[in-house]
């Protein structure tokens, strides 16, 4: 730690610790599942960066979305978003969550993710080797660093289109606003 | 009057010195497991900068009970923390014994019940459950143990048993004392939680159980209460079978000595589906203590 972190941290421990302590909560949709094994175990290991995989989403403040969304798991992925305590951040992994990917024709998934909840940062490919799950958690440290890893707070502001976009895909939602609308 | 003083003193100072060993053991235990596994693992500061995060984060609360359990564990730990000797650091030992010990450490588990049975999570009365039919699993071979350990030296007072062991020689190394000192050893994994008795936890399984619902401040009080755990099932074991020490930096190597042997079991060892763990607990632990206690009672009479 040089001297130039210190006073990062003496100025704002909240966002510094925030930084480095990131717990994970994925949500395998569909592929994906297989690239966070290596990531969190002894191969790439991300435990050096401070993520570690958490089992609830009430501990967890890093959401990874890999692979595509169906219509069904959209409505589990925003529940456990909303039960995520702020600051909270998303990455999108994989090419179907930024537009569809190749199941861009398909019924039954959704195109945009970040027309429902709000995403931070996006891994593109199909499939991103395991690795890029490390740079994309560099690059939400500049983020978070510059103040711009902000979707929570976009999410408050925004609730009223995000809800109408989700009920728009999913129907009537059956559990309360997270914000009070109006 | 300046014993008073120094007494006030010892009374602050042994709770914060039980915080800072057990935070440091708890990243000890990640960068250990990491190593164990091949890993680079987290800074050694890690779990500092986890809470520092939990604390600036706004929890969900489940209730009054929710909020004011978890404090009441966190109490009761401080308490036994304060009657437990931490080398010459003993504020209250004269007054409490092995007895007041053995019933402020059901105050923990309790403390977590009560906090848990408010979030209405399934998985909390689950691993609820399990935390209490384990700690049921350990505290009869626990209550021989310390029979056998009273019967022994004849005195309830803890710190009469360190100078009695000062003395003479530790009693993991004396002969019928021994089995009793194994025996401990061979619960340790359960009173601390860690593996192969982590069946209250399991993440993979129940979603981390009781703490399926801490988020925020309530994560990181279950956090230091974790902490207290860890430094009081170890120093009670260090104090009453390798000797207590003579001034603090000796009590802490030998609990780091147990601690790291601890966590080889604890990285290596599946986990124990419970009623496993409770037919295991009241085999050998119990069989062994209670030899021990046999041997000891024959010896006396």
């Amino acid at each position: 730690m040089d001297r130039n972190q210190i006073t990062k941290w003496l100025k704002a421990p909240a966002k510094m610790a925030n930084k480095y302590s990131l717990h994970a909560i994925y949500f395998c949709t569909g592929c994906g599942i297989i690239e966070v094994p290596p990531v969190i175990t002894a191969r790439w290991d991300a435990e050096r960066f401070g993520v570690i995989p958490v089992a609830t989403p009430r501990q967890a403040n890093l959401f990874l979305i890999t692979g595509y969304v169906s219509v069904k798991t959209l409505r589990a992925i925003i529940r456990t978003y909303e039960q995520m305590l702020e600051p909270k951040y998303v990455i999108g992994f994989g090419s179907c969550p930024i537009n569809g990917g190749m199941y861009w024709d398909s019924y039954n998934t959704i195109k945009h993710l970040d027309k429902y909840i709000p995403v931070d940062g996006w891994i593109a490919g199909c499939m991103p080797r395991p690795e890029a799950i490390i740079v994309a958690v560099t690059h939400l440290w500049t983020l978070i660093d510059k103040d711009m890893a902000n979707g929570y707070v976009k999410y408050r502001e925004n609730y009223e289109y995000y809800r109408r976009n989700q009920e728009l895909a999913l129907g009537k939602l059956e559990w309360p606003p997270l914000y009070p609308t109006e | 009057m300046e014993s008073m003083v120094a007494k006030i003193t010892q009374i602050i100072l042994s709770p914060v010195l039980a915080l800072i060993v057990g935070v440091f053991f708890l990243g000890l235990a990640r960068k250990i497991m990491a190593r164990i596994h091949w890993r680079y693992g987290p800074p050694l500061i890690q779990p500092v900068i986890d809470m520092i995060k939990l604390f600036y984060q706004k929890g969900v609360s489940h209730g009054r009970i929710f909020d004011l359990g978890i404090i009441l564990s966190l109490a009761g730990s401080i308490v036994v923390v304060l009657f437990l000797p931490f080398g010459r650091i003993a504020p209250l030992s004269n007054s409490g014994g092995l007895l007041v010990i053995l019933y402020m450490m059901l105050l923990a588990p309790l403390g977590m019940a009560l906090s848990g049975g408010q979030g209405a999570n399934p998985n909390i009365s689950i691993g609820i459950s399990r935390k209490l039919i384990l700690s049921l699993g350990y505290e009869a071979p626990l209550l021989l143990i310390l029979l056998a350990v009273m019967t022994h030296y004849k005195t309830i007072s803890i710190v009469e048993v360190v100078s009695a062991q000062q003395s003479t020689s530790w009693s993991i190394i004396s002969f019928p004392l021994f089995l009793s000192g194994l025996s401990y050893f061979l619960i340790l994994p359960a009173i601390l939680g860690i593996r192969p008795f982590d069946v209250s936890s399991a993440p993979q399984e129940i979603s981390s159980g009781p703490m399926a619902e801490y988020g925020g401040k309530y994560l990181a009080l279950a956090t230091i209460e974790h902490a207290f755990v860890l430094f009081i099932s170890i120093a009670l074991f260090v104090n009453l079978f390798l000797g207590g020490a003579a001034n603090p930096f000796i009590f802490f190597v030998k609990m780091l000595v147990v601690f790291v042997l601890g966590l080889c079991v604890n990285a290596v060892f599946p986990r124990f589906r419970i009623e496993q763990a409770i037919k295991y607990l009241w085999k050998w632990p119990t069989l062994l203590a209670f030899v021990s206690l046999i041997i000891i009672m024959a010896i006396r009479s």
